[in-house]
């Protein structure tokens, strides 16, 4: 029966860790940074438009708009905010790697990872969400088993693996 | 048939050095194979033209991060959509009568024409109001200043007060009335916050406001640091509102952007030097970009500032609540643009803030002395696609009639105006692009806007004042430019709006860079006239002479202190019913863009030839019903004296 229930437990923990917990208040300020580095600068972060998901017990995936002012134009095209993950991660089904990275919701329907130089890493296509009620920014919203980061009415889903 | 002006292409100086590269091998190529690429491109750049001469069908979605303002995406544009555009089949509505009243010789000044500081891109408000009691409604006109005058260095402009004398003369009587101002004016409203029957004005500067008191012998005092609201910093359109029913005004604030002339943002002007804030690497990288091109900074990348709420106490000195209230906005947005204003028709009086290139802020007032931010949850702080804007202006006017306040925000170039439709219980849609706002407005900068039924038609329409705050629109392929044409929109009953064509020579066909508008009928014609303040430029007065027009009926609301509403009756609703129509005015102090209509309440009744029905919701909360006698007249209303 102990047995049963040992291995009950391991099989739930994968699931478990799949399911990410989104972040509000004091705990999302805990974990978000001020500002970030990025391609030769830092900029602060839009702190209304940050967001974090905790996976499991202590992974956490964190992503926040930043400002981008001072920046040129060719990196502002692509570099809207900082995506940092402390596990390796799925982005709609594409590995990406622990680490810190630039992200940009682009145009035609595409979320783009930079890595810390701005060089592209990996693209994903979103989904487009018409039914969101109140589209943001930039937020983490759970839908069903999903953990999903949205720009304004874009999304892509982030797993951890 | 709108005509486009076409505009001649100008190649940025980053393209030029990039044309210069590939153009290098190309003339290495035979000239048969070279005559052959020409020919293709030929063929496709015209198409791409074509192509590109056709506003985007949608709204711009994606956001330009960065650029120091939050607006859509950047299109490359064949001609320019905001100057130019006229109809010769459209009638005329508005006359352009400046050049024959005093007005003409007002100037507004704001630091240099280049545009250096974002601080020299946003004055000045302009106030319609009869602040000598004789009927006829006023004009105050805020000009701006220089960094030269700030530090005392030379004389600073000075902003006009004129007295409307009739039959569209006006006198300036600024100096007689003593408020000239001669700091750096950005907001003007008005409200009489000492219930004397005589209407007061906030001054919001750029440096220490002002709060003029009306002295009811045509002077005015500035009783600002008297009365502890000598608001410092950057201060923009203010409101005022009894948000605690105790029948005293109580005042709003906005705060813009926090600017220290010692440590000045990087300038355009300093591209290549190091200098600045951040330093500017070589090359100009940390300069501020706009499409590539170096312009001002901000509002983001630099500080904003908080808002302030003055509360009145019993002994006439106003206090700062904006902690205790819950509006002290400690995300310090840059406010532009506020109103008091009846969101819920809870009977308390809400607070709308206008943000630029943050989210708007709604507050609902608890009705304990604090309020709720539903800025996210009302729809009204981001628009439909939670898209932070460029919130520069607000109109305040129920434009379907059912009865509920609805909200139009101007925001930057490249991105749309909206139109917040009020759905009832604290909830707002994005009705912009079904209501056919949306595409039109994309190339426009908008400040100043504010609903008016110019037509008398019983519906509302819609006016917008433009201009952009980079000089450089008008030398680059942005699809914009400077000075731009305002915006005239006809209600068409269904939701919808079209804007109305401008004949060429007219008022409508002039570009301008728009900042103030303010509305009221300065003839007593029973047709709204405007005026607007233009940045570095003379003011346009504009003369209303639509024809046909309906019936009128104008309303000077007064309330009774004694019963907790303001001597001015500011936070009233009037209610009016007429062949069957029930439209709504409300008195409201602000909005528009730092600017002020006049509180005179104006019903177009359309056909109808005499009134039903008028109720007031007074603003300590009570209703009383009213017989008038006639139309297309002005009338007096004074809290209690209802039959009802």
């Amino acid at each position: 029966m102990l047995g049963a229930l040992v291995m009950l437990t391991c099989l739930a923990v994968p699931a478990a860790a799949q399911q990410g917990v989104i972040l509000s208040g004091a705990e999302l300020a805990r974990v978000i940074p001020t500002g970030f580095y990025f391609q030769g600068q830092s900029a602060p972060t839009q702190m209304r438009n940050s967001a974090a998901a905790r996976f499991g017990t202590s992974r956490y995936v964190l992503a926040g708009l930043v400002d981008t002012s001072g920046y040129a134009a060719d990196v502002r095209a692509r570099y809207e905010g900082f995506l940092i993950t402390d596990s390796a991660i799925t982005i709609n089904g594409s590995d990406l790697e622990t680490g810190a990275y630039g992200f940009g919701f682009s145009n035609d329907g595409k979320l783009n990872i930079l890595n810390l130089a701005g060089n592209q890493i990996l693209t994903v296509s979103t989904m487009k969400d018409a039914s969101l009620k109140r589209p943001r920014p930039l937020v983490m919203i759970r839908s069903g088993n999903e953990t999903r980061l949205y720009n304004g009415r874009d999304y892509a889903v982030i797993a951890v693996r | 048939m709108m005509k486009l002006e076409r505009w001649s292409k100008v190649q940025s100086p980053e393209s030029n050095v990039r044309l210069r590269r590939q153009t290098a091998g190309f003339r290495r190529w035979p000239l048969s194979y070279r005559f052959l690429v020409l020919l293709v491109l030929l063929f496709s750049v015209e198409g791409l033209l074509r192509v590109m001469a056709q506003d985007p069908q949608k709204k711009p979605e994606s956001q330009q991060q960065g650029m120091g303002v939050s607006t859509g995406s950047a299109i490359t544009y064949s001609t320019r959509r905001t100057v130019g555009v006229t109809d010769p089949k459209a009638p005329t509505i508005f006359e352009d009568v400046t050049s024959k009243t005093a007005l003409s010789t007002f100037k507004n000044r704001s630091g240099t024409p280049e545009k250096n500081y974002i601080f020299e891109t946003a004055s000045g408000g302009v106030a319609i109001f009869d602040y000598d009691s004789d009927g006829l409604p006023d004009i105050y006109l805020l000009n701006g200043s220089t960094v030269a005058a700030m530090a005392g260095k030379e004389k600073a402009p000075r902003s006009a007060l004129y007295r409307n004398l009739g039959n569209w003369k006006f006198e300036d009587v600024t100096e007689k009335a003593g408020v000239a101002n001669e700091r750096w004016g950005f907001g003007v409203s008005i409200g009489d916050y000492d219930n004397d029957g005589w209407p007061d004005m906030y001054v919001s500067n750029f440096g220490v406001s002002r709060l003029y008191h009306n002295n009811r012998n045509s002077t005015f005092t500035d009783v600002a640091e008297k009365l502890g609201v000598a608001r410092k910093g950057w201060s923009t359109g203010a409101t005022f509102g009894d948000y605690d029913v105790d029948g005293r005004l109580d005042l709003f604030v906005p705060g813009y952007v926090e600017i220290d002339f010692k440590n000045l943002p990087p300038s355009p002007a300093a591209m290549g030097k190091p200098a600045g804030r951040t330093g500017l690497i070589d090359g100009g990288q940390n300069v501020c970009q706009f499409r590539g091109v170096a312009v001002l900074c901000g509002p983001r990348g630099l500080p904003g500032e908080s808002d302030t709420l003055f509360h009145q106490k019993p002994d006439g000195t106003f206090e700062d609540l904006s902690t205790k209230a819950g509006v002290n906005d400690p995300q310090k947005y840059y406010g532009f643009t506020s109103a008091f204003v009846h969101a819920d028709d809870d009977k308390l009086l809400d607070l709308i803030v206008v943000n630029d290139s943050t989210p708007n802020q709604l507050y609902i007032n608890k009705g304990n002395g604090t309020f709720e931010d539903v800025g996210y949850p009302s729809g009204v702080g981001l628009n439909e696609n939670g898209r932070e804007q460029a919130g520069m202006g607000l109109a305040v006017g129920d434009y379907d009639r059912d009865g509920r306040l609805d909200f139009h925000i101007t925001n930057f170039s490249d991105d749309s105006n909206v139109l917040y439709h009020n759905d009832g219980d604290g909830n707002f849609t994005d009705v912009t692009l079904q209501a056919g706002l949306g595409e039109l407005t994309i190339p426009f900068l908008g400040w100043g806007t504010s609903f008016l039924d110019f037509d008398n038609d019983a519906w509302l329409d819609l006016f917008v004042v433009n201009g952009h705050v980079y000089p450089a629109a008008d030398s680059y392929q942005w699809g914009t430019s400077y000075a731009q044409q305002a915006l005239l929109f006809r209600n068409l009953k269904t939701g919808r709006f079209e804007r109305v064509g401008a004949p060429p020579g007219t008022a409508l066909a002039n570009a301008w860079t728009g900042r103030g508008l303010a509305v009221g009928d300065l003839d007593g014609d029973g047709r709204l006239d405007l005026v607007i303040n233009n940045l570095d430029s003379n003011p346009v007065v504009l003369r209303n002479v639509a024809t046909p027009t309906g019936h009128w009926l104008a309303l000077r609301l007064v309330g009774d202190v004694a019963k907790k509403s303001p001597k001015d009756a500011v936070g009233a609703i009037a209610y009016l019913t007429s062949s069957g129509i029930r439209q709504r005015a409300d008195v409201v102090s602000g909005a528009v863009y730092s600017s002020q209509n006049d509180l005179t309440l104006h019903f177009g009744i359309g056909a109808a030839t005499k009134v039903d029905k008028l109720e007031i919701q007074w603003p300590d909360g009570s209703m009383e019903s009213f017989d008038i006698p006639a139309v297309d007249k002005t009338f007096t209303v004074v809290q209690g004296k209802g039959g009802k």
